[in-house]
C-alpha cells in the first residue's frame, strides 16, 4: 500500500478522476437538457381514457401523457380520495394535457392509475395547433365553407390539411403585410410627426413646411387605407372555413379555421412521419414568434436579440480591450501605478453582473441617454429615444463587464510574443507604432480572439444585467428591420436568457411552461456554443497563420 | 597560439590609428554604458572602416553585444540604460537629440543570433523594410526582392515559392532571409550579433561566404564568440574584455602578434 502511495499512482487516479466527474457532469447537463427539451418536439400519442371517479361516474378524457409521478397512497388518503380496492403502498399518477382551454376550467389534469377504465390510442384522434387558446385534442366530424359541409368521412383529412394550408397561406400575407408594409407607413406617420415637432421646436414651421408635412401624411394615410382594405380583404378570406370536431366531453364544436396553425394524428403516424414532424417543430421552434404570452410557438426573437446583442458587443468591447491593453503593456511604464491598474482591471471581472446593470441604467441609461435624447431628439420627448433601455445600452454595459477578459488576455498574447520580432522589425527601421501595427497586433490575433471568446461565453449567459438595460419579455419590433436606418439600436430586445426566466418563472400555465424551459435552454446552450465555435474557428485559422516557428 | 590561415581576401592593412573620412564607416568615441548602476562598457573609442569586416571578439558578456547594439541604438530600448559617449555616422553623433532612431536603423542594418523571420511569407519578410518606407510599387519590390535574396545567396532556393511562410525554411535559410530583409533597404552599416550561432556548420558556412561577399557593397560589424569565424571572415578585429577594449588591430597581427598579455591568453584558450 505504501509501495503505491510512493508511485505515485494515487496522484494519476485523483487527477484523472477530477476529469471524468467534470467530464460527466458537462455530458448530464448536455443531456439532460437536451433530451427533455428536444422530446417536447416528438408527437406524443394521444390516449382517450375513461376514469372512474371517487362516486362511481365514469368521464372520457383525451389528451397526451406530459408526465408520470409516483406518489406514496397515504397522501392521496390524507387529502381524501378513497381508494377502497388498491393496496399498494404507492401508486402511478398522470399529467394530461387535455387542451381545449375555452371548454373545460383546465387544459392539464392529473389521472390516478388505477381510476382509469380504458386507455385507448384510436387513430384517428387529431391535435390541432392554434394561435390562441393552445392545443385541441379531438375527433374531426366535418369541414364547412362559408357553413357549407365541403367533405365527407373518406377525404376529411386531405380537405382539413389543404383548408389548413390555405388559411396559414392567408394569414402569412396579412402578417406579412401588417409586419411589412403597414408597418413602414406606421414607422414614416412617426418620423412625419417628429419632424414636424423638430420644426415647432426651432420655430421653422413656416406653412409650406407644415403643408408639405401634412401633404405627405395624407399619401401615407392613403395609403395605409389601401393596404387596410387588403388586410380586410384577407382576413374575410381566411375566416372562411371552419371545422367541426367531437372532443372529449362528446359535443362537437364548431372552430374557426383562421386560428388553426397545424392539424396531425400523431396515433396514425408512423416512424418516419414522426421523425419529419420532430424536425418541422423544431423549425417552427427557431424561426416563429412567440404567442401566448411565450409559452407557445417559437423563440426566433429572442435568439435574433441574444445574437445581435452578443455580436454588438463584441463589436465594441474587442477595439476597447485591446487598445487599452497595448497601452497597459506597450507604452505604461512599468511601476506601481502601472501594476496597481492592472490589479484594478483584473478584479473588475470579479464584480457581479448585476451591479453592472444598476450602473448601466443608471450611467447610460439615465445619465448618457437622458442627455442624448436632449441633445439630438428633443422633439420626441416626453418619450425618451435613448433614454430608456435599449439593445445599445444592454451591449454597452455587458462590453464593460466582459472589458477585464479581453485585456487580460491580450496583454497575455502580447507577452507572448518573442522580443526578437519586435527588435527585427525596430532595427528595419520601424517605429514603435509601426512594428505594433505590422508584427504584434496580427501575431498577438489568437490571444485576442481567445479573450473574445471568454467574453461572448460570459456576456451571451448573463440575464441579471440585461433585466435593468434592455430586455422585455416580448418585443414587437426586431432591433433589425427594413426601416431606414435598418439598425434601430434605441428599440428594447428579447434574450433566450431571460426568455428562460419569464417562461419559467413569470408563465401563468407552469406545467406547460417547463419542457419549453428546457428546450429554451437547450438552445440558448447551442447559440454560444455556435458562436464559440465560430471564434474558436477564427482563432485556429489566426494561429496557424502566424505560427512561430518552435526554435 | 592558435593557428589561424588567414584567408587571400583579407584586405590591406590599414592604420586604424590614423583613418581618412572616406574610409572611415564609424566612429565611435569615448562610449561608456551603463545599465542603472552598474557600468557595461568602459571608454570605448574606435573607428570602424567603411566596406570591411570588423569583428568584436572576447568571453560571454564583455559587452560585445552591447557595443554593437549601440551602434544603431538598439539600447534604447532598454530603459535602464544609459550612454555617454559619441558614435559618429557621416560626422554626426547619432546619440544627438536630432536623430532619428528609425531612419538611423535603416542605415544601419542588424541581423541577430537567432533567425527571426514575421510570420509572413518569404516575399513580405524582405519587403518588410520597403513597405515601412511606403513603397508598393509591385514592380520596384519584385526587383528588390530578386536583388537581396541574391544577395544574401538565397535567391535559387526560394524563387519558386516567394509566397510561401518563411518559417518553412531551414534555420540556415531562414538566417540568410533575415541579411537578405536587412540588405534590401540598402544599408551602409550591417551588424551581424553572432549570426551563425544558432545555426549548423554547413549552413555557418554559407553565411560566413555570405558575408566575405556582402563587405563589397556594405561595411560589416560582426560579434562572434568563436575565433575561427573572426579570423576567417573579418579585415580587422577588436578584443573586448569586462566592458573595456583591449585591443583592436588588423585580424592578423591581432591572432599572430598580439600586444597585450589577455589577448594572448584569451586566444590561446586560457580563458573564456
Amino acid at each position: 500500500m505504501k509501495q503505491w502511495f510512493k508511485s505515485g499512482k494515487p496522484w494519476i487516479w485523483l487527477t484523472a478522476g477530477s476529469v471524468s466527474i467534470s467530464l460527466i457532469a458537462v455530458l448530464g447537463l448536455l443531456i439532460l437538457i437536451g433530451w427533455r427539451g428536444l422530446s417536447f418536439f416528438w408527437p406524443a400519442q394521444i390516449h382517450e381514457m375513461d376514469i372512474r371517479a371517487n362516486d362511481g361516474s365514469i368521464s372520457t378524457i383525451i389528451g397526451e401523457i406530459y408526465e408520470t409521478e409516483t406518489i406514496p397512497i397515504e397522501r392521496l388518503r390524507e387529502s381524501g380520495v378513497a381508494l377502497d380496492d388498491f393496496n399498494e403502498p404507492t401508486l402511478e399518477r398522470w399529467l394530461i394535457k387535455v387542451g381545449n382551454r375555452e371548454y373545460v376550467p383546465l387544459d392539464f389534469s392529473w389521472v390516478l392509475q388505477p381510476q382509469i377504465v380504458r386507455d385507448e390510442t384510436p387513430p384517428d384522434l387529431a391535435v390541432f395547433e392554434r394561435t390562441k387558446d393552445g392545443n385541441f385534442y379531438g375527433y374531426v366530424v366535418g369541414v364547412l365553407e362559408d357553413g357549407v359541409s365541403v367533405a365527407n368521412q373518406d377525404d376529411i383529412r386531405e380537405v382539413l390539411q389543404q383548408r389548413i394550408e390555405r388559411t396559414v397561406k392567408l394569414n402569412d400575407q396579412a402578417s406579412d403585410l401588417q409586419d411589412g408594409e403597414i408597418g413602414a407607413i406606421n414607422y414614416q406617420l412617426n418620423e412625419l410627426r417628429l419632424e414636424r415637432r423638430a420644426l415647432e421646436l426651432a420655430g421653422n414651421l413656416t406653412p409650406a413646411e407644415e403643408q408639405r408635412i401634412a401633404a405627405a401624411e395624407e399619401q401615407l394615410r392613403a395609403d395605409y387605407q389601401v393596404l387596410e382594405e387588403q388586410l380586410f380583404a384577407l382576413r374575410e378570406q381566411s375566416s372562411r372555413d371552419q371545422v367541426l370536431v367531437r372532443d372529449m366531453r362528446g359535443e362537437t364544436v364548431t372552430l374557426p379555421m383562421y386560428r388553426m396553425l397545424a392539424v396531425h394524428f400523431p396515433n396514425d403516424m408512423g416512424f418516419f412521419a414522426k421523425l419529419g414532424h420532430f424536425f418541422v417543430q423544431i423549425g417552427k421552434f427557431v424561426s416563429e414568434d412567440p404567442r401566448e404570452a411565450n409559452t407557445e410557438g417559437g423563440v426566433f426573437p429572442a435568439i435574433f436579440g441574444t445574437v445581435f446583442m452578443v455580436l454588438l458587443m463584441s463589436i465594441i468591447v474587442t477595439p476597447f480591450g485591446v487598445i487599452a491593453a497595448i497601452y497597459l503593456h506597450e507604452y505604461a511604464g512599468k511601476n506601481a501605478i502601472t501594476r496597481l491598474i492592472r490589479i484594478a482591471v483584473i478584479n473588475l471581472a470579479g464584480v457581479p453582473s448585476i451591479v453592472y446593470g444598476v450602473f448601466g441604467l443608471g450611467f447610460f441609461v439615465y445619465m448618457v441617454g437622458g442627455s442624448l435624447d436632449q441633445i439630438f431628439y428633443p422633439e420626441a420627448l416626453p418619450s425618451p429615444t435613448f433614454g430608456t433601455p435599449g439593445v445599445m445600452w444592454a451591449a454597452i454595459t455587458l462590453a464593460i463587464l466582459t472589458l477585464p477578459v479581453v485585456i487580460v488576455s491580450t496583454e497575455e498574447g502580447l507577452s507572448r510574443i518573442p522580443s526578437t520580432l519586435r527588435e527585427g522589425s525596430l532595427a528595419l527601421g520601424a517605429t514603435k507604432a509601426e512594428t505594433l501595427w505590422r508584427i504584434i497586433i496580427p501575431m498577438a490575433s489568437p490571444a485576442i480572439m481567445t479573450g473574445l471568446i471568454l467574453a461572448v461565453a460570459r456576456a451571451a449567459g448573463e440575464v441579471a444585467p440585461l433585466m435593468l438595460v434592455g430586455v422585455v419579455k416580448s418585443a414587437p419590433m426586431l432591433p433589425v428591420d427594413g426601416n431606414f436606418p435598418y439598425f434601430h439600436l434605441d428599440r428594447k430586445f428579447m434574450h433566450l436568457g431571460f426568455h428562460i426566466y419569464d417562461v419559467g418563472f413569470q408563465s401563468p400555465n407552469v406545467e406547460a411552461a417547463r419542457p419549453l424551459v428546457y428546450a429554451t435552454s437547450f438552445l440558448l446552450v447551442t447559440v454560444i456554443i455556435g458562436l464559440n465555435l465560430t471564434a474558436i474557428g477564427v482563432r485556429n485559422h489566426l494561429r496557424e497563420k502566424y505560427r512561430s516557428l518552435e526554435h | 597560439m592558435i593557428s589561424v590561415t588567414p584567408t587571400d581576401n583579407q584586405a590591406e592593412r590599414l592604420d586604424l590609428e590614423n583613418l581618412s573620412a572616406e574610409q572611415t564607416a564609424l566612429e565611435i568615441r569615448n562610449l561608456n554604458l551603463h545599465y542603472g548602476d552598474a557600468q557595461a562598457l568602459y571608454d570605448i573609442s574606435m573607428a570602424i572602416p567603411k566596406n570591411r569586416v570588423t569583428a568584436f571578439i572576447g568571453p560571454s558578456g564583455c559587452g560585445k553585444s552591447t557595443l554593437l547594439r549601440c551602434i544603431n541604438r538598439m539600447n534604447d530600448l532598454v530603459e535602464i540604460c544609459k550612454v555617454n559617449g559619441e558614435i559618429l555616422l557621416h560626422e554626426k553623433n547619432i546619440y544627438d537629440k536630432d536623430v532619428d532612431a528609425a531612419a538611423l536603423r535603416r542605415n544601419v542594418g542588424m541581423v541577430f543570433q537567432r533567425p527571426n523571420p514575421f510570420p509572413k511569407s518569404i516575399y513580405e519578410n524582405v519587403v518588410y523594410g520597403m513597405r515601412l518606407q511606403g513603397v508598393n510599387d509591385r514592380r520596384t519590390l519584385d526587383e528588390v526582392v530578386e536583388r537581396s535574396l541574391k544577395g544574401a545567396a538565397l535567391w535559387e532556393e526560394v524563387k519558386d515559392r516567394l509566397n510561401a511562410s518563411a518559417f518553412s525554411l531551414s534555420g540556415g535559410q531562414q538566417q540568410r532571409l533575415v541579411i537578405a530583409r536587412a540588405i534590401a533597404i540598402e544599408p551602409e552599416v550591417l551588424l551581424l550579433d553572432e549570426p551563425t550561432s544558432a545555426l549548423d556548420p554547413i549552413s555557418t558556412l554559407t553565411i560566413e561566404e555570405l558575408i566575405t561577399e556582402l563587405k563589397e557593397k556594405y561595411t560589416v560589424v560582426i560579434v562572434t564568440h568563436n575565433m575561427q569565424q573572426a579570423a576567417r571572415v573579418s579585415d580587422q578585429t577588436a578584443f573586448m574584455y569586462m566592458g573595456k577594449l583591449i585591443e583592436y588591430a588588423d585580424t592578423n597581427t591581432l591572432f599572430t602578434t598580439p600586444s597585450q598579455k589577455q589577448t594572448e591568453d584569451y586566444i590561446t584558450g586560457r580563458y573564456g
